[in-house]
């Protein structure tokens, strides 16, 4: 999966293209709640998503690791990382997450990269008005 | 069972070492070739404050131009052309479209006017262009890419009849629109502008001071860093998330990469908008100054994030969006004059020059 190529220059130039080398993905998430007054803390957030992973995939599923690097707890938006090879499992199962508490709720997935430092920069959030 | 689901669209990090002193060092057309700048991010370690020269540089981002609802036949009025395009004195890009699902255009300094259409609206367009390499399977994307400043489109032929029918009578496409121009091109755009409803808006430019934070051991030959967890970190340092974590703790393991240091303080600077890179290479230029004097650490580092819905990224090349249309750059610069240069982009990209 990897491709090197090296000039001919030694210790100058050095040209290395990684191609799906990324170990991990990141999420930018935010919970929608029916109930809007509804406060969750970072723990409760990653203990429901983990809740969501056990529904929808077992046990197996429950024990998928990933990382909750950052909550808001006022706009209930999360950056989220993920071993890329789980990111599948773990957007499925927060698509598939319908109720919280007894009250429907959704999670919206604003962006998505291999990159963290991609979500720092999302074009779509340029508000010029 | 779950084999495929462990699979993940195509990324592709380029990793970039040379020196500014190497006669053959590719930076500036690197930097060059990016054309639609979204923000840009500046990291100096062991600062509080940014010095005169960095700041008067950040403060001097040209300005842009949002024009509502711009009728994109207005781009190809004769005089608009002879005064700014052909001059290579413009560029733009359409604004809250996306490039998957709307339709979206670019016109590039060197005169390319780029639509990415969906296939009703090429149709209707009547104009020849190419089916999008990244939806072959569904047929729905098409790519037009015309050059205004070739004879073939000069006003008054047949081509340019055409273009400028299709765009105005059968498609009738109308866009807000992002518009910058090269110092000294303010004057010809009065005449476009005059006819539509526009404002003017400066980059914003925000600062801040991040104290006693964790920092991977930076030294010129990059040995000891994987480019992935430098650009994590960095991300990090960017998004303001922490990296003080121990690998049992419940919510997050992120740690900042070994080997590290710890620094004591360190500015942060942003800037956004519709950057251009003659923009970015003035300040790429200013770091360089700054990094000449002796400091306490001797890197800087500076990331470019390009518009996530341009129809183009790097060169003319085609960009779209699968998950997310990241195309970026990330230069981490040395006292030394070495630089690493870290080029990523997602699945819907050709591979960065």
């Amino acid at each position: 999966m990897r491709r090197a190529d090296t000039k001919n220059e030694p210790a100058v130039y050095r040209r290395v293209v990684l191609k799906n080398a990324s170990p991990y993905h990141y999420m930018k998430v935010c919970l929608v709640l029916e109930d809007e007054s509804t406060r969750l803390s970072a723990v409760d957030l990653k203990q429901f998503i983990v809740t969501g992973l056990k529904s929808l995939y077992g046990e197996v599923g429950a024990a998928l690791t990933f990382d909750l690097l950052k909550y808001d707890e006022d706009s209930l938006t999360a950056l989220l990382r993920v071993y890329s090879r789980g990111l599948v499992k773990l957007w499925s199962s927060l698509t598939l997450l319908g109720s919280y508490q007894n009250q429907t709720c959704a999670f919206r997935v604003l962006q998505v990269s291999p990159f963290l430092l991609a979500l720092t920069g999302n074009s779509r959030e340029l508000q010029l008005d | 069972m779950f084999g495929d689901l462990e699979r993940t669209p195509r990324t592709l990090l380029v990793c970039d070492r040379s020196s500014f002193l190497d006669e053959k060092n590719r930076l500036s057309s690197q930097v060059e070739q990016l054309h639609f700048n979204y923000k840009v991010s500046m990291l100096l370690p062991e600062c509080s404050s940014a010095p005169s020269h960095l700041e008067a540089v950040l403060n001097s981002f040209n300005s842009f131009y949002l024009i509502r609802k711009l009728p994109i036949h207005e781009l190809l009025d004769k005089h608009f052309l002879e005064t700014s395009i052909h001059q290579g004195l413009v560029s733009g890009l359409s604004y809250r479209t996306r490039i998957d699902e709307d339709n979206c255009v670019a016109l590039m300094p060197n005169g390319h006017l780029s639509l990415s259409l969906d296939k009703d609206s090429f149709e209707l367009l009547g104009v020849e262009g190419k089916l999008s390499k990244f939806n072959q399977r569904t047929n729905s994307r098409y790519v037009v890419s015309v050059d205004l400043t070739d004879s073939s489109l000069a006003p008054g032929g047949r081509g340019y009849q055409r273009l400028v029918t299709g765009l105005r009578s059968r498609l009738q496409l109308k866009t807000d629109f992002l518009l910058s121009h090269h110092p000294g091109g303010g004057a010809s755009l009065q005449a476009l502008l005059s006819r539509c409803d526009w404002s003017e808006h400066r980059p914003e430019v925000r600062s801040h001071t991040l104290t006693d934070l964790f920092c991977p051991l930076l030294t010129s030959d990059l040995q000891s860093c994987d480019p992935h967890l430098l650009l994590e970190w960095l991300g990090a340092v960017d998004a303001d998330v922490s990296c003080e974590n121990s690998s049992s703790s419940f919510l997050s393991s992120l740690v900042c990469p070994e080997p590290k240091t710890t620094m004591s303080r360190a500015l942060s600077v942003s800037v956004c908008g519709l950057l251009s890179p003659q923009d970015v290479h003035r300040l790429i230029q200013q770091i360089r100054c700054y990094l000449d004097q002796p400091r306490l650490e001797s890197w800087a580092s500076l990331t470019v994030h390009g518009f996530v819905d341009s129809p183009v990224s790097w060169g003319g090349d085609e960009h779209g969006v699968l998950r997310g249309g990241e195309n970026f750059y990330s230069l981490l610069m040395f006292h030394d004059h070495t630089y690493h240069l870290h080029l990523g982009t997602g699945a819907h990209d050709t591979c960065p020059p």
